[in-house]
């Protein structure tokens, strides 16, 4: 018990980018590899693991709940999509970009009644938020294109990436990596800054207001601005997430954006790990692939997607997953998979 | 802060009264602490001690009067600008930080120094991992002088009661305070703890004033210079240790409460 703890100075911001590029490297490798549906399907789980990470950050870090992450991704979406019909030749990162700032303004305008709350009264004021988004975009059609929603040419691959590709569907594959490719880069370059503020005095100043907010006042934290910082960047982490769903789907509609998939979002980071980037991943990998498990549990089953049961299924498949993972795992597929970890390495110390 | 021969004062409580509702929680409570002063608040208990800390420390407004820090140039603070300010206050308990290590706990009360902004942060910007490691290194000087380094990893829920204290204590201390406000710093302590603690806060004179609510006599008196003696919401005696002991308006609320 006397041996001076040795501890782990964290990662230099050098290594942090270098081990983020690696990563990247090697999922835009694996995406040479994928069909193009699969390719298609790891576009939307990079975006939505993207919002995770925000959330993450917001309940995680910071301590507070929010229901609210769909509405901000809606503001992130429309914002590309009411700017993309209006300047077509925009390059994709200024549009991303005016996506996420959108998303953060939304959010400092949210943030601004909400961080005076606590608990079930901020979740409740984040939930009124997700309910009055749909209906918003429904009452001003000239902006929103109302129920229909609007469409915006999507990411489609230049010319010399799809040269790299030939023989039958070619266009098709080259735009669905192209797609893969791109929502990859920005995750990472999204991670990567997610990195850094985990390990930043910001990222300790969240944790300190959620552990015990009296103490953390005491040691200079000034609780309202860093409740405020958490919930601006969260939003902008949905905004740039929702704006990146858009252009992979080109087109954005109201009723994506409502409380369902904000339901979804905390589900599947459960499911990953709270708090962690490596649950955020598992997460979006997870949104990815839901179908699949669905279809699966069908054919097995032999539900028809067609019955009203059938055509639940997804929702009540999360909720059991949920509900496991809350009893069995509540650190999430990363906490489980952490804890396998260290009793390999116990037993291997022992013998 | 060079010597002078009029000594400026730490904190200058003057006048201050708090109401809650129909209750005066505090009357006209004036008290102060001098430079390297280590002053003591005692009382029975509901005499107001603490609300006369959270007064201090910007918890509670006052509902007259004023404090003031004029070696810091500050008064009226927030609790969020204490820190800043130079400051330090610990809780009753030990309110320490449940899900960071004790290090990062530590490391935790160097919050309100300058560097290290949020852009920093976001971009990784060398100045920023700098002071992380310079930062850890500190709080592990700190934690290796009250001998509980080898606390660093563990979390505040698996260390002793006692360790957890000090844990409080060095966090408090790498705000580098002038004025470090001790809220029952010996409840729950054994003997032995009972006099490295009070060695360690004659220490830390040399450096700050300390002001202390205390309810354990046997802590308090050999402790500090000076007493400030709370009944009833009221200052009813202040004085050396010695002069305390034999005053008969302190020894007739504590055997009244006593008994």
């Amino acid at each position: 018990m006397k041996k001076l703890a040795t501890l782990r100075s964290s990662m230099p911001t050098s290594a942090r980018l270098l081990f983020t590029l690696l990563l990247t490297i090697v999922a835009l490798g694996i995406t040479f590899s994928l069909t193009a549906l699969d390719d298609s399907k790891l576009a939307g789980g990079a975006a939505i693991a993207i919002v995770i990470v925000g959330l993450s950050w917001l309940i995680g870090w910071s301590g507070q709940v929010s229901l609210g992450n769909s509405g901000f991704m809606a503001i992130g979406a429309y914002a590309t999509a009411i700017w993309a019909n209006h300047h077509a030749t925009t390059p994709v990162v200024f549009t991303l970009l005016l996506a996420t700032i959108c998303g953060a303004a939304g959010g400092l305008v949210l943030a601004l009644p909400s961080t005076r709350l606590r608990g079930p009264y901020l979740a409740g004021m984040t939930l009124a938020f997700s309910f009055a988004i749909t209906p918003l975009a429904l009452n001003f059609p000239s902006v929103t294109g109302g129920s229909g929603g609007l469409f915006l040419n999507f990411l489609s691959a230049p010319k010399w990436f799809a040269n790299l590709f030939s023989g039958s569907q070619a266009l098709i594959r080259a735009n669905a990596q192209w797609s893969a490719d791109v929502a990859i880069v920005v995750a990472a370059v999204a991670f990567f800054f997610m990195a850094n503020l985990f390990h930043s005095r910001t990222g300790r100043a969240m944790r300190l207001i959620r552990d015990n907010d009296v103490a953390a006042e005491l040691t200079g934290v000034n609780l309202q601005r860093t409740r405020t910082l958490a919930f601006v960047i969260s939003a902008a982490y949905a905004g740039l997430g929702g704006s990146l769903l858009t252009l992979l789907t080109g087109s954005v509609s109201p009723q994506t954006y409502s409380l369902p998939l904000s339901i979804l979002l905390l589900t599947l980071m459960v499911l990953g790990g709270i708090g962690t980037l490596s649950g955020a991943v598992l997460g979006g990998l997870i949104y990815s692939y839901s179908d699949n498990l669905v279809s699966l549990i069908n054919k097995v089953t032999g539900i028809s997607s067609a019955s009203t049961f059938g055509a639940n299924l997804k929702g009540i498949v999360f909720g059991v997953l949920l509900i496991l993972t809350m009893l069995l795992a509540p650190r999430g597929l990363v906490g489980m998979g952490g804890r396998l970890l260290s009793l390999v390495k116990r037993r291997s110390a022992e013998s | 802060m060079t010597e002078t021969t009029q000594p400026i004062l730490t904190l200058d409580v003057e006048g201050v009264s708090v109401r809650f509702g129909g209750l005066l929680a505090l009357s006209d409570v004036s008290f102060s602490v001098a430079a390297n002063e280590i002053v003591g608040l005692i009382g029975p208990n509901g005499a107001g001690k603490t609300t006369a800390f959270n007064v201090v420390c910007g918890f509670l407004a006052p509902s007259s009067g004023s404090v003031r820090f004029p070696a810091l140039n500050a008064e009226n603070l927030g609790p969020s600008q204490l820190a800043k300010a130079g400051i330090a206050r610990t809780l009753q308990g030990v309110g320490l930080f449940d899900h960071l290590t004790v290090v990062e706990n530590v490391m935790a009360g160097a919050q309100s120094r300058p560097g290290g902004g949020f852009l920093a942060g976001l971009f990784g910007l060398p100045v920023s991992s700098r002071r992380e490691r310079a930062l850890l290194g500190e709080a592990m000087t700190e934690l290796d002088r009250l001998g509980i380094s080898s606390f660093a990893k563990a979390l505040p829920g698996g260390i002793p009661y006692g360790i957890a204290k000090k844990v409080a204590v060095a966090r408090a201390l790498m705000g580098r305070p002038r004025l470090l406000m001790l809220d029952e710093p010996a409840s729950g302590l054994d003997e032995s703890e009972l006099s490295e603690f009070a060695q360690l806060i004659t220490q830390l004179r040399e450096t700050m004033s300390v002001l202390l609510v205390e309810h354990n006599m046997d802590f308090v008196m050999p402790l500090v210079d000076r007493l400030v003696v709370l009944d009833f919401g009221q200052v009813i005696a202040s004085g050396t240790p010695d002069e305390i002991g034999t005053n008969e308006a302190v020894l007739a609320a504590y055997l009244g409460v006593d008994q």
